[in-house]
């Protein structure tokens, strides 16, 4: 990991050195989201739902190598501050790195980018904090003007001071991208997962204690009762609408809805997640 | 002599053209009667057989932009593509009417592009997906964009049989089936006006969506 990030720390100052006239793009989002299952409990009535007020903010530069090569490295920041479970307020930042070859010239022509990303997230609650990466291919092919698809692998990897909170996971990904009149965008999309999940429960479960890492009597969830951090391996099933509206040259409305479940038997939980979020490009 | 010969024989011409020569004035207007900008009109004679135009226009790209979105030009003419920001922009055209690069460059490039088929071309940026401009390429010398106001007069035109046409980059039909035909006297000025069915702008948009892949 630390010899990853000296690595693109490296490219982060040699490359922009090396070519002049590099194109500079910020983009910030905020807003609200909400999870009905934010404890990946697989009762209903341990179940634990909240707010949050989520803030990212990007600085990217790019460079084109040739005529359909572009590399792109960014910095940026993110935070999530929960409305009751305060533990898991977070603020961290990162670097990300992508290189996209586009198979012909405009906007309509297929593209594959691979993308390495690397970050710190910072807890309240440190022992979720975590050094985090992640390496992806992605490629996406317009079936018109008006309607593209996408289609992505992840693999994403997060150290954790405490090795129960670290967590890997592959992931695939399609979607469908239409724009249904000159303002007005959606994506349907669903992703498959295979990783590491950490279930929150209130203790006895037996039934997941012999499947699963525990961590007793955490508190991220209050005292009352005291839930049991079950980590295991999960798939998890994720199928989300996506709705974009612009509102201008260069700032939009984002809203998002996803529904995921996860499943290793027996445990079996889902969660209902709703992103609202204005988003800038500049 | 011989000069004041010159001398009154230029001056008839230009009289002639300034006393003899008709006008169109067009209006063009949505289904809604908005007027309706970056409409070239042009009125191509019966006679037709005009030269073809030696002339130079430029096409500037400023803020990521293209300046103008719409040009008119004759058949003949060459378009220079300055690029006034400080980033290099790669100007792009796949229609069949003129397929041409101008692969990343920042300044003035080196040789400015001919446009010599009568047709309309749709221009990019490779780098910029929103960037797009359009070229209208005509036979005729004849012809103006619409402004805001969505008006234009046509000037100079010599009497006769005209043929005038309409193209807008979301305009739905052919330009051809919106023709009019308009005959001009001596002097004399006609009004015109078209309503034209538009399709929706799907331009790219500089703002986040919901795609990945694109910029940066």
């Amino acid at each position: 990991m630390k010899t990853a990030r000296a690595l693109w720390l490296g490219l982060l100052l040699v490359i922009p050195a090396g070519f002049a006239h590099a194109d500079w793009r910020l983009e910030g989002e905020t807003g609200g989201e909400y999870e009905s299952n934010l404890s990946n409990s697989d009762r209903a009535n341990e179940e634990k739902e909240d707010w949050a007020w989520l803030t990212h903010a990007l600085v990217a530069n790019g460079w084109q190598l040739s005529r359909d090569l572009r590399l792109t490295l960014a910095a940026d920041l993110r935070s999530r501050v929960w409305a009751r479970f305060d533990d898991l307020n977070m603020i961290g930042g990162g670097a990300l790195a992508t290189l996209r070859y586009r198979f012909g010239l405009g906007n309509e022509a297929p593209w594959i980018l691979l993308e390495e990303k690397f970050g710190y997230d910072r807890y309240r609650d440190t022992s979720w904090s975590n050094w985090n990466e992640s390496a992806a291919l992605r490629g996406g092919i317009a079936v018109s003007s008006r309607v593209a698809l996408e289609a992505a692998y992840e693999f994403e990897n997060r150290a954790a001071p405490d090795d129960f909170y670290d967590l890997q996971g592959h992931t695939l990904d399609a979607r469908v991208i239409a724009h249904l009149t000159p303002s007005w965008q959606i994506a349907l999309g669903y992703s498959y997962r295979q990783g590491d999940v950490i279930s929150f429960a209130v203790p006895p479960r037996p039934d997941i204690f012999s499947i699963a890492r525990v961590r007793p009597g955490v508190a991220i969830f209050g005292t009352n009762p005291r839930y049991n951090a079950y980590r295991l391996r999960g798939h998890t099933h994720t199928v989300s609408a996506n709705v974009g509206y612009l509102l201008g040259r260069s700032v939009s409305l984002l809203f998002g809805y996803e529904y995921a479940v996860t499943l290793h038997d027996p445990l079996v939980y889902d969660n209902h997640r709703v992103q609202a979020q204005i988003a800038f490009a500049y | 002599m011989r000069a004041f010969t010159l001398l009154l024989f230029l001056l008839s011409a230009v009289l002639s053209e300034g006393l003899f020569a008709g006008s169109l004035q067009v209006t063009v207007k949505d289904r809604k009667g908005e007027p309706v900008a970056n409409a070239v009109v042009s009125a191509e004679g019966a006679g037709g057989g005009t030269t073809h135009a030696r002339g130079e226009v430029i096409i500037d790209q400023r803020n990521k932009q293209f300046i103008p979105y719409v040009t008119a030009v004759q058949a003949g003419t060459s378009i220079l593509f300055p690029n006034s920001d400080k980033i290099r922009h790669h100007v792009y055209s796949l229609s069949p009417v003129k397929t041409f690069e101008l692969p990343l460059y920042s300044g003035i490039p080196a040789a400015p592009v001919l446009f010599d088929q009568p047709g309309f071309v749709t221009l990019g940026c490779n780098i910029h997906d929103w960037m797009i401009a359009h070229v209208a390429v005509l036979e005729t010398p004849y012809f103006q964009v619409t402004g805001p106001d969505g008006q234009v007069t046509l000037k100079g035109l010599p009497p006769g049989k005209y043929r005038v046409q309409i193209w807008q980059p979301l305009l739905k039909a052919k330009p051809e089936q919106l023709a009019q035909s308009v005959e001009l006297t001596a002097g004399s000025t006609r009004a015109l006006t078209f309503t034209l069915d538009l399709k929706p702008d799907f331009r790219v948009s500089r703002a986040p969506g919901l795609s990945t892949g694109g910029y940066p």
